[in-house]
């Protein structure tokens, strides 16, 4: 470090006095803003926990009083909430597993592979990425129709089974930055292609399946439009098409309405903040070249 | 990487020589040539294995769907008569009716009150974290947490922010003597107010994306600019924005995508009213499909954002691959 003589540390400081104001204004906005950015779920939380009759007549930010439990149980005993929380949990899963392998195996090829056509159906993949949904969830419906799917976990599943371009995109671009050396030095040892994936690759490619894993269960969980179509009774009924029936039928009755929506937020909630390194490096990785 | 792969059959065929046919050493050109061959031969064929489940399930999931669409979108269909051919009559029947261009605009002007605002909020939360100052990090993930939040349950709770009685929005706003605004049920107040939830929901992710273009602009550049004596404003112009431009192209892409997509927050919020006020596209899709079963006429019109949204793609495409002229790697 640099020694200062006396007149530069004084007018060091002084910068950093002249700073402060700025400093503060930052800390006074940034505040503000992280609030706003929070409030809603603090006020689900909030109004979950009231009684009824507190909704009407005093003001959205009052302390509940008395408080209670009583909005969470009424949700979770009617509406088959406890199970549209399992047929998530199902549909999650699943679908997590599927992209996590599928893209992993195609990822591999497209990073380390060389193969006719390679760059094509690469370029094929990236652009169906811009098809939106609601393009193919009438032919999806009609096919899951005709194969008798409708209203099960085979219609919900199967077609979000196989892996998105995303998925793959992103695996690639994790697979291009590790170094090819050290398969290259395992296949001199005479290891195939399974064996360099499941010793090599997958041991550095954990925070990557992380990412992954993370982003598709969120998607999985927060999916509304296509279990709306494809569900309609309540042996396969998921979360998010559970409480649009229930603000059917609970419109305006906010403690329920609240309770049943942070039944559906809570849960991301902690996962966000568990898992934000995860979350963020999906960011690093997909937006650049 | 090509020369890598190269290299190493090569290799492999030098020090390991038992592995291939008997009779050859791996010295003549001819047995490399073969063995070369083979090698990539058996590459191949493994590549297709891999690619093969995610292969078939876009084929089965994507193209093929995409196909039907098309095909679709020349018949009658009401899903339990059968289907008949009618040419360009649903295209016609789009191009005729008043809703399909209202809903059309009001996707549009969704569009406008959404994205400048949500990119320039972006923009300018992504500069101010863009600093080393503690907290910053807590900052940074506080405000992307909306990102991640189910859009039908987030629409929910908007809803009772929106409370026109007992809503939190209404409540602060009464003590600047502001009363009794409806918010979802004014036909001039609810596209602007979906909107704004959208911008609340994901100003955060595109700070996050703009946040790592802007830690990709070297320091030195700040530095001479500094030097030079250029005044912050001229900077952000000179520097900043330019060297930004790719990940503000990615985000202004992802951004147009999403809002034509937009379907989940106004299905809670509104359902499309009052009236057609934000009835958006998607929506309308959905209820002709979905609701009235106009399948062959839904696709027709699901073919008609596709194009949309292909030509603004290649557009936007266009002009940003006129204006990305910086390449500092």
């Amino acid at each position: 470090m640099a020694v200062l003589s006396e007149p530069q540390r004084i007018s060091q400081r002084r910068r950093f006095l002249q700073r402060i104001p700025g400093y503060v204004i930052w800390y006074v906005v940034m505040i503000i803003g992280a609030f706003i950015s929070i409030f809603p779920y603090l006020l689900a939380l909030l109004t979950s926990l009231k009684p009824r009759n507190q909704i009407f007549s005093s003001s959205p930010w009052s302390l509940p009083q008395p408080f209670t439990w009583q909005n969470y149980l009424d949700v979770l005993q009617k509406n088959h909430f406890v199970d549209a929380i399992f047929h998530t949990m199902i549909y999650a899963t699943f679908v997590t597993i599927g992209q996590i392998i599928f893209s992993t195996l195609a990822a591999y090829a497209f990073a380390r592979m060389r193969f006719p056509g390679r760059d094509t159906i690469f370029w094929l993949y990236l652009a169906t990425m811009m098809v939106p949904n609601i393009v193919t969830l009438i032919p999806l419906f009609i096919l899951v129709k005709n194969l008798g799917w409708i209203d099960s976990y085979l219609g919900l599943i199967i077609p979000n089974l196989f892996g998105t371009p995303y998925g793959i995109f992103l695996m690639r671009q994790f697979f291009l930055a590790i170094p090819a050396d050290l398969e290259n030095a395992a296949r001199l040892e005479g290891a195939n292609t399974l064996q360099i994936m499941w010793e090599i690759i997958l041991p550095l490619s954990r925070p990557i399946i992380a990412t992954l894993g993370i982003i598709t269960a969120v998607n999985t969980w927060n999916d509304f439009l296509w279990p709306l179509i494809i569900t309609y009774s309540d042996d396969v009924k998921v979360l998010t098409v559970s409480i649009g029936a229930f603000q059917s039928l609970h419109n305006a009755e906010w403690n329920l309405m609240m309770a049943a929506t942070f039944i559906i937020l809570g849960p991301l909630l902690i996962l966000y903040f568990v898992f934000q390194k995860q979350i963020v490096r999906s960011i690093h990785l997909s937006g650049f070249k | 990487m090509r020369s890598q792969q190269t290299n190493r059959s090569f290799t492999k065929s030098k020090r390991n020589p038992l592995d291939g046919s008997p009779q050859d050493g791996g010295v003549s050109h001819l047995s490399i040539h073969r063995r070369l061959s083979r090698l990539l031969k058996r590459e191949t064929w493994e590549a297709y294995l891999f690619l093969s489940p995610s292969l078939i399930g876009l084929l089965v999931f994507t193209l093929l769907p995409v196909a039907a669409v098309a095909v679709l979108s020349f018949y009658d269909w009401g899903l339990i008569s059968d289907p008949h051919f009618i040419g360009l009559q649903n295209y016609t029947k789009i191009l005729q009716n008043p809703v399909v261009s209202h809903s059309l605009i009001v996707t549009c002007w969704f569009m406008v009150l959404n994205i400048p605002l949500q990119l320039i909020l972006a923009m300018a939360l992504a500069m101010l974290l863009n600093r080393k100052l503690p907290g910053v990090g807590l900052f940074r993930v506080l405000y992307a947490v909306p990102w991640m939040a189910t859009p039908i349950a987030l629409g929910i709770v908007w809803q009772w922010i929106f409370d026109p009685s007992y809503g939190a929005l209404n409540n602060f706003l009464a003590i600047f003597g502001i009363h009794n605004i409806q918010w979802l049920s004014s036909q001039q107040l609810a596209l602007p107010s979906i909107a704004g939830v959208t911008i609340w929901q994901s100003v955060g992710y595109s700070m996050l994306f703009l946040l790592a273009g802007l830690q990709g602009i070297p320091e030195y550049l700040y530095e001479s600019a500094e030097i030079d004596g250029a005044s912050p404003i001229s900077t952000f112009f000179t520097i900043t924005l330019p060297l930004l431009n790719p990940t503000l192209f990615f985000v202004l892409v992802t951004e147009v995508i999403n809002s034509f997509q937009i379907f989940d927050i106004v299905y809670a919020m509104t359902k499309g009213g009052p009236g057609d006020s934000t009835n958006v596209f998607t929506f309308y899709i959905y209820r002709q499909a979905f609701e009235f079963f106009h399948t062959g006429y839904a696709a027709a019109l699901s073919m008609v954002l596709f194009l949309i949204l292909i030509v603004v793609t290649l557009a936007q495409a266009l002009y940003f691959r006129k204006r990305i002229v910086y390449d500092i790697s």
